[in-house]
């Protein structure tokens, strides 16, 4: 489709082929003489515009049928196109590194090479630096920001559950009660805050800056004081290992170079979202874990056993194993758990004092009964 | 991504007839070409987990760029994939600060109140504006007609100032004013923008632009309640946009005018669909067999493997899904990029016709190249525009 090409052809009768050259300076359309000798000269009515050494002549995109050049030491946009194919093929026999700056096979292969190499690293990165960094930077993180961020993550999740806060005296007295001894038996100071949420979703959780939540829903599900207290010691084991914290430096870690490597610095995208989750699960398996062995040791150490908190995470849970893989959930399998647990218990004599009397795990478990009110 | 979606276009030269007739412009490119040029593109996205994109994009404009003649010359772009690639990388040094205080800010913010980080985004479509105005700019910088180029003036900020208020504007009056909105803005792009020493202008009023589609802003409604009208109310839309924005440019004397029907698009929207629909068909019809052929080598019965949701768990399985979802949008990717880019393109310019070549007559060369921090930041953001 080209429109003119031939009338350029036709308008110069000059000895010599000819082409179209811009000179880089302006946009006039000139019609030159080329001659062909040692260096590649452009005439315009005999006149000598540019002298173009082969070797410095390189290829410019140009649509088919055509043959758009440039040069090294010519100014940077000075064009020369040539449209007559005997007159273009010899012109490229000449010039041998025509095609030297446009991107080639080999190009392509360092692409590639280089993108792969940023993958892997990518990846080597997510897997052991992030861990490593989210370690070596909690304790740098100060109480009081860490604090701040509680505070927000509370009014959040207040927010999303629209829960109430249970507060029947009876209930908050118990509660307070088994809070106290679980905390002395941590060894946390007494800035950690507690509270029951009435919530019918069995969990519970520990928000950074030191806040613990119980569920209703759990409560309901609980056959005994020492279930809920061994849920409460795993949460202080968070608390006391600073996880959220940790959790979030490494999850925005993780979000961030997952990222990068698909394109998209946000980190959304359904693949990212995979990868992502596949990575901080296993992670925050780890977490698990370690808050599960700071809740046993901190129900040793009142005399109590920590399998029936196991116990309460078979029932919320249902069992669990037979199912695959476990690779995408965030905690370790409850029966698994229950194990663990049931093992260390049984290496301890546990004579420990019931840390509420039957009257107190009555009036825990109907915190959320009348003297609910909202927050 | 973003792509281009600005049209090459110049003042041309015209031999010497006293008076010009008015110029179509041609588009000479082979669409099997094309094809084999994004196919291969997304293969290698793939294999370089996106990294290739900057090159894609590269080759895309080059194919595009070149195969328009106007005026018996194709222009040329000249911007490679590294620079774009170097931009990427500038810009994520500038914006993963950026993050960090947005993320410390929201929760002073959330502090006070909880969800109140929320019009920080607002900061963040400022930022989008912004880099919408410096890839454009990288984008002219890199366009060359008969050994001049384009280039731009003005500021990204002023530019992303003026867009931010002209939305508030637009969401306050639920879109009647977006007509003003984008007259305004293109007003300022094209007083910025330059062939040589020939300045753009742009004559394009908001009120014709109204004139032309408020019907659409009627139709709206109707749309949103019955999906089957989206594509007709879209295209419709964006053929009067083409037509409004291409019939408004200006360089000097140089006028073009685009007789782009109203429904010239609406059949490309709908192939884009069809296509989206069969690939969406394949998908599913993978992911059954897959699940199916997982269930069956994990010996349990398909009722079992759903109820203990061991499916969600299966390692293979969710390789296998994961390969199959890579394949399926790269293969959108293809389908967008051949009817929404190629194919809009050729029939935009198809009904476009340059008016006036002769007072371009001797352009000279002016401007300085544009970085592409503003194309990393396109990229980083994931905003487009033209």
């Amino acid at each position: 489709m080209t429109l003119d090409g031939d009338a350029a052809a036709a308008a110069s009768p000059a000895p010599g082929a000819s082409a179209i050259y811009f000179d880089g300076t302006s946009n006039r359309r000139r019609v030159v003489a080329l001659k062909l000798s040692d260096a590649l000269e452009i005439r315009e009515d005999g006149q000598r515009l540019a002298r173009w050494a082969y070797a410095d002549i390189r290829r410019a995109d140009s649509p088919a049928g055509l043959l758009r050049l440039s040069c090294l030491t010519a100014p940077n946009l000075a064009r020369l196109e040539i449209r007559d194919d005997t007159l273009a093929a010899k012109v490229v026999t000449l010039c041998r590194q025509l095609d030297e700056n446009l991107p080639g096979r080999k190009g392509v292969a360092a692409i590639v090479g280089w993108s792969l190499a940023a993958a892997v690293s990518i990846v080597l990165v997510v897997l052991f630096g992030v861990p490593l960094a989210a370690d070596r930077l909690t304790p740098l993180v100060p109480d009081s920001f860490e604090r701040r961020l509680g505070d927000v993550a509370e009014a959040q999740v207040k927010v999303i559950f629209s829960a109430k806060r249970c507060d029947n005296a009876a209930g908050q007295a118990a509660f307070e009660k088994m809070v106290g001894a679980l905390r002395q038996s941590a060894g946390l100071d007494n800035s950690v805050q507690s509270g029951v949420l009435a919530t019918p979703i069995p969990n519970a959780f520990a928000l950074p800056g030191g806040k613990v939540y119980l569920f209703d829903g759990l409560l309901a599900k609980a056959e005994s004081a020492d279930e809920v207290a061994g849920v409460l010691a795993h949460e202080l084991g968070h608390l006391r290992h600073r996880d959220s914290m940790r959790e979030l430096i490494h999850n925005g870690g993780t979000s961030f170079l997952i990222g990068l490597l698909f394109g998209d610095i946000t980190g959304s995208g359904a693949l990212i979202f995979a990868s992502r989750t596949l990575v901080t699960s296993s992670y925050s398996r780890d977490a698990e874990t370690n808050a599960d062995s700071f809740a046993i040791e901190t129900m040793h150490r009142l005399g109590r056993p920590a399998k029936p908190m196991g116990e309460l995470m078979v029932r919320v849970t249902g069992k669990e194993g037979g199912k695959g893989l476990s690779i995408v959930s965030s905690h370790p399998l409850s029966e698994d758990r229950l194990a663990h647990m049931g093992k260390a218990d049984a290496g301890n004599t546990l004579s420990g004092a019931p840390l509420l009397s039957a009257a107190e795990w009555r009036a825990l478990k109907g915190i959320c009964g009348a003297g609910a009110e909202k927050l | 991504m973003n792509d281009m979606s600005w049209t090459p276009l110049g003042p041309p030269q015209p031999p010497q007839p006293p008076v010009p007739p008015p110029m179509p412009v041609a588009f000479s490119g082979n669409r099997k070409e094309f094809f084999h040029l994004v196919a291969r593109g997304a293969g290698l996205e793939l294999v370089t987990v996106g990294f290739y994109r900057f090159w894609l994009a590269t080759d895309i404009r080059r194919h595009l760029w070149s195969n328009t003649h106007i005026d018996g010359d194709a222009p040329e772009y000249t911007g490679r994939g590294k620079e774009l690639l170097i931009g990427f990388l500038v810009a994520l040094a500038i914006l993963v600060p950026i993050y960090l205080g947005y993320f410390l800010v929201g929760i002073e913010a959330e502090h006070v109140r909880a969800f109140a980080s929320i019009p920080l985004v607002a900061f963040f479509y400022m930022f989008g504006q912004f880099a919408i105005y410096r890839a454009r700019r990288y984008r002219l910088t890199r366009t060359v007609w008969r050994g001049v180029r384009f280039w731009m003036s003005g500021s990204g900020w002023v530019y992303a100032l003026k867009a931010s208020l002209w939305g508030l504007l637009v969401l306050a009056t639920f879109g009647l004013a977006l007509p003003w909105r984008e007259a305004a803005l293109e007003r300022y792009k094209m007083r910025h923008s330059y062939y040589g020493d020939l300045q753009g202008s742009f004559e394009g009023r908001g009120w014709e632009f109204f004139k032309r589609g408020w019907w659409l802003w009627l139709l709206t409604p109707f749309a949103l309640y019955s999906t089957i009208f989206i594509p007709f109310v879209w295209a419709a839309f964006k053929a009067i946009e083409w037509r409004w924005w291409l019939s408004g440019i200006r360089f000097g004397e140089v006028r073009l005018e685009s007789t782009l029907r109203r429904s010239a698009l609406i059949g490309l929207y709908w192939k884009v669909i069809g296509w989206t629909m069969l690939l969406g068909i394949v998908f599913a019809a993978y992911v059954v067999l897959c699940t199916l052929l997982v269930a069956s080598m994990d010996g349990s019965s398909i009722e079992d493997f759903f109820k203990t949701e061991a499916f969600a768990k299966s390692i293979p399985l969710l390789v296998l899904l994961g390969i199959g979802y890579l394949a399926f949008a790269l293969a959108m990717n293809v389908v967008m990029r051949i009817y929404l880019l190629r194919d809009l393109w050729v029939r935009v310019l198809s009904t476009t016709i340059v008016h006036n070549i002769a007072a371009a007559a001797n352009v000279s060369a002016r401007g300085e190249l544009a970085n592409a921090l503003g194309e990393g930041f396109a990229d980083g953001l994931d905003v487009g525009g033209f």
